[in-house]
């Protein structure tokens, strides 16, 4: 099944800026893989396929490195969907976002969403922290002693940006955007604040902003439906349904 | 017949390195009295009188920090200063033995500090306050310099008291004596004295060292000189000077300092694939005191795991590439597949598997001008290993192949071929920053190929070799590398190694293996008094290297064998090997042409690509 979807053009992209070590790479794991795990900081950028549903939606984690720096808009273009990712427990990842790269995002998609994201919300937020890891077979079990030992001390971490200072974010990147605050998506259902390691809000982020995008999808379809047949579109609908029923 | 030849020649050979290598069990301990009595060994002989001006600072201690708190500002003034007007020799060698006992015997004299600190904060109120932490390291190192000019100096060395295991972490404690046992610490620094990197500790911490080593290096060139190395009992200190970087290696592994040199220049080259030799000159052309590791920050770990390979791998010293054994119908299949598979400023496609190659092929007029170098090679290796955090997605990342083009980046594509287990690495080379889509397209024909000849299961079944297929019953271990001979000069370097298997089964043993190669290599590769045979009777094994004008190989017998055997089983290997020749390297590394038109971009290929070349059965030809 991973095969097929491999071999589909992607028909959305959605990208994960932000400074390095805010969990970009760990918040897209724990995404696709239901997992925490220690990861190493990214070189470059990587691409991910997700199959959600019908569609297949392209994931860019990027590196927060300055030295990759350059390589930023060339992973945006096009992109129907920016993740900007901060750390709650670090001011300095929220200036970032705006010194360095939301000026990357000029060659995303002039209807591009953008959602504001703070990570390792388990540090600072005792809801967050508490969130139990999902269950899921044998992955658990490696998990297992991070997840039985951290409850012990609950989160004490200082939270440094609150979730007006991400606000106040959003709108400053919609009046950059040049856009009106009433006609786009409000700040409210498009900052979060997650944790990677407990899974807190991680899904939500990611189904709400698929669901968002959906029409983007939708449209691009909307155009592509010229006279000429698309085979490969009928072999899609044929391959879904009876995956359904069996 | 040429192994025929070389056998008779064996015996005499070894007869006449005979009286030479009989010192081998207690090589090593003359080895460093030698070594010692060198001192300094810069291109100036006079130097090492001029060199006790460096102790200048330090017969107080207060003077010692002095030098570090003008870490940030200009090194030399100061530095001359208390130099300059010289403490006698005298004054220095006495100063450091209170300096040995203050430091040796952990720290309870905080009262010292104590004077210490209110000067730390005037000179340099916007340093870490770390300063007082390390400026012990400092008087250290500045001791160390101090050792050489007594060459036979006492044992009072300060550091390697007791043995402590060490904590492997970046915010390791500086100041610990663990921290001191490192076998080999790494340095980065700039010009300017700022540091860029540390193996062990963080570079914040260590700003006064490396602020001293930039000391060193300065006083060292005001004299229109270079600091090459500085050798004490224990420690060997190894310079080297990379445009606008320094680079220092301190270490007790009693590695010879061409090693020592070659590891730094692997250090020096993977920060040059990271942001490009150019780049860096610029950046400190036009800020001399740049903070280098704005750039660098996150590749920490990159260098970490290039340095620990650097420890683990022999691939590095024996600068070859490693290939896993394969029948040649299974690689020439696997090369067609990647052949196939092509894009436009596709330059190279290689296949990976356990670290080790399976297949490279390049595109063909690149080729022609410059070769892929195993050093190249091993930076990308590691760069692979460094970032396989999340093995199921494709990465797309730039990087410079330093010795193929220091200036000029390459885009990297790095995707696993069998997640979830991730043991075949795929990793295509392109020219142009846009291509991701067009190399991941050929991804998806490569993986295609591979499923329709089942290729993934045959690789599965390859592996490395034992030891005892060789059928010699003394031969432990051994490692061969064949030099570029006429009618293939254009060939990766390559060596080939059986397992390492017991008695070298745990990591101690290997790494006691690994010493021993080192030590036959430095040997063999002397600087004063290269070698062509050795044969080194060591405590628990008895090792030969022989280096001919075709190949160099070390090998590793039973302690039992004598030389006779040995010199047979030699003979039996060079046979083996040449019977399995095909199995073990990559013969002839197949070409493609990428390139039918001009290309728009030839940035990484040396404008390679702009010869329109139609003909695309480069592979044939070869064969």
């Amino acid at each position: 099944m991973p095969d097929y979807a491999k071999t589909k053009k992607p028909d959305v992209k959605l990208v994960i800026l932000g400074d390095m070590n805010v969990g970009k790479t760990s918040l897209l794991h724990r995404y696709m893989e239901r997992t925490f795990k220690d990861t190493i900081s990214t070189v470059g950028g990587a691409f991910f396929l997700k199959q959600w549903g019908p569609y297949n939606i392209s994931i860019w984690d990027t590196a927060g490195r300055e030295q990759f720096h350059g390589l930023g808009s060339m992973y945006c273009r096009g992109a129907a969907a920016v993740i900007l990712t901060y750390d709650v427990t670090k001011w300095q990842s929220l200036v970032e976002l705006e010194n360095r790269f939301v000026s990357l995002t000029d060659t995303a998609n002039s209807d591009c969403i953008f959602a504001i994201v703070g990570n390792k919300a388990d540090l600072t937020d005792t809801r967050a922290f508490a969130v139990e890891p999902e269950e899921n077979g044998t992955e658990e079990k490696e998990q297992g002693p991070r997840a039985s030992s951290s409850p012990a001390a609950p989160p004490k971490g200082h939270k440094q940006v609150s979730r007006e200072d991400a606000v106040a974010l959003y709108s400053r990147i919609l009046q950059y955007k040049l856009l009106a605050e009433e006609t786009c998506l409000p700040a409210e259902r498009m900052c979060f604040e997650t944790s990677a390691k407990t899974g807190y809000n991680v899904d939500l982020l990611f189904e709400t902003l698929f669901s968002m995008v959906l029409p983007s999808i939708r449209r691009k379809e909307a155009q592509s439906d010229s006279p000429t047949v698309d085979l490969e579109e009928c072999r899609e609908v044929k391959g879904a349904k009876p995956g359904c029923c069996t | 017949m040429d192994e025929e030849q070389q056998d008779r020649e064996q015996p005499e050979t070894v007869r006449c390195s005979h009286p030479e290598s009989d010192c081998s069990p207690d090589a090593t301990d003359s080895l460093d009295a030698a070594a010692a009595a060198a001192a300094i060994s810069s291109h100036d002989p006079s130097l090492s009188d001029r060199d006790c001006g460096t102790e200048g600072p330090f017969p107080g201690k207060s003077a010692g920090i002095k030098i570090i708190s003008s870490t940030n500002g200009p090194v030399e003034p100061d530095l001359q200063g208390p130099g300059g007007e010289g403490p006698s020799e005298r004054t220095a060698n006495h100063s450091e033995v209170s300096v040995g006992e203050v430091n040796g015997r952990s720290r309870p004299e905080g009262a010292e500090d104590e004077e210490d600190r209110p000067e730390d904060v005037s000179d340099s109120a916007s340093t870490d306050n770390t300063l007082e932490d390390s400026s012990e390291f400092v008087v250290t190192v500045l001791t160390r310099a101090s050792l050489e000019d007594q060459a036979d100096g006492p044992s009072s060395e300060p550091s390697g008291l007791s043995q402590t295991p060490p904590p492997s972490n970046q915010d390791e404690d500086v100041t610990a004596e663990s921290w001191r046992q490192h076998r080999k610490h790494v340095f980065v620094l700039s010009e300017a004295g700022k540091p860029i990197y540390s193996r062990y500790g963080n570079e914040e911490a260590l700003s006064s060292t490396m602020g001293v080593m930039m000391a060193l290096v300065s006083f060292v060139q005001t004299g229109d000189n270079t600091i090459r190395s500085i050798y004490s009992d224990e420690h060997t200190v190894v310079f080297m000077q990379q445009g606008p970087l320094v680079l220092v290696s301190v270490s007790c592994s009693r590695q010879s300092e061409q090693q020592l040199r070659a590891e730094l220049l692997y250090v020096y080259n993977q920060i040059v694939s990271m942001l490009t030799q150019a780049s860096i000159n610029r950046i400190f052309e036009r800020k001399k005191n740049y903070d280098l590791r704005r750039l660098l920050a996150g590749s920490e770990k990159i260098l970490d795991g290039l340095l620990n390979l650097v420890d683990s791998d022999p691939s590095f010293l024996l600068s070859a590439v490693h290939c896993l054994p394969l029948a040649s119908a299974l690689r020439d299949s696997l090369s067609q597949i990647l052949q196939k598979a092509i894009t436009p400023n596709l330059v190279f496609s290689i296949l990976i598997a356990k670290q080790q190659l399976l297949t490279i092929v390049q595109e063909k007029t690149v080729i022609e001008d410059a070769r892929l170098e195993p050093a190249d090679l091993h930076l990308l290796l590691n760069l692979i290993g460094a970032s396989s955090a999340f093995q199921a997605g494709e990465i797309w990342t730039p990087i410079c192949l330093p010795l193929f083009n220091p200036d000029c980046y390459f885009y990297a594509y790095i995707s696993y071929l069998d997640p979830p287990d991730c043991t075949v690495c795929l990793l295509l080379l392109s020219t142009d920053k846009e291509a991701f889509y067009a190399v991941a397209e050929c991804k998806r024909r490569i993986d295609e190929g591979m499923r329709a000849q089942n290729a993934l299961s045959s690789i599965a079944k390859a592996h490395s070799y034992s030891a005892s297929q060789v059928g010699v019953p003394d031969l432990r271990h051994f490692m061969y590398k064949p030099f570029d001979v006429p009618d293939n000069h254009r060939q990766l370097t390559q060596f080939t190694s059986p397992e390492m298997e017991a008695p070298y089964s745990s990591e101690e043993e290997r790494s006691r293996l690994l010493d021993l190669y080192r030590y036959m290599h430095s040997r063999i590769h002397s600087s004063s008094r290269p070698l062509k045979l050795i044969y080194h009777v060591a405590e628990r094994e008895t090792l030969l290297a022989w280096v001919t004008g075709k190949f160099e190989l070390y090998t590793c017998f039973s302690p039992l064998v004598t030389k006779a055997s040995a010199i047979n089983a030699i003979t039996k290997l060079l046979r083996w090997i040449k019977k399995e020749e095909d199995r073990l390297f990559i013969r002839s590394p197949p070409k493609y042409s990428t390139t039918p038109n001009p290309s728009k971009s030839s940035r990484g290929s040396k404008g390679a690509s702009d010869r329109p070349d139609g003909s695309d059965n480069g592979f044939l030809s070869l064969l």
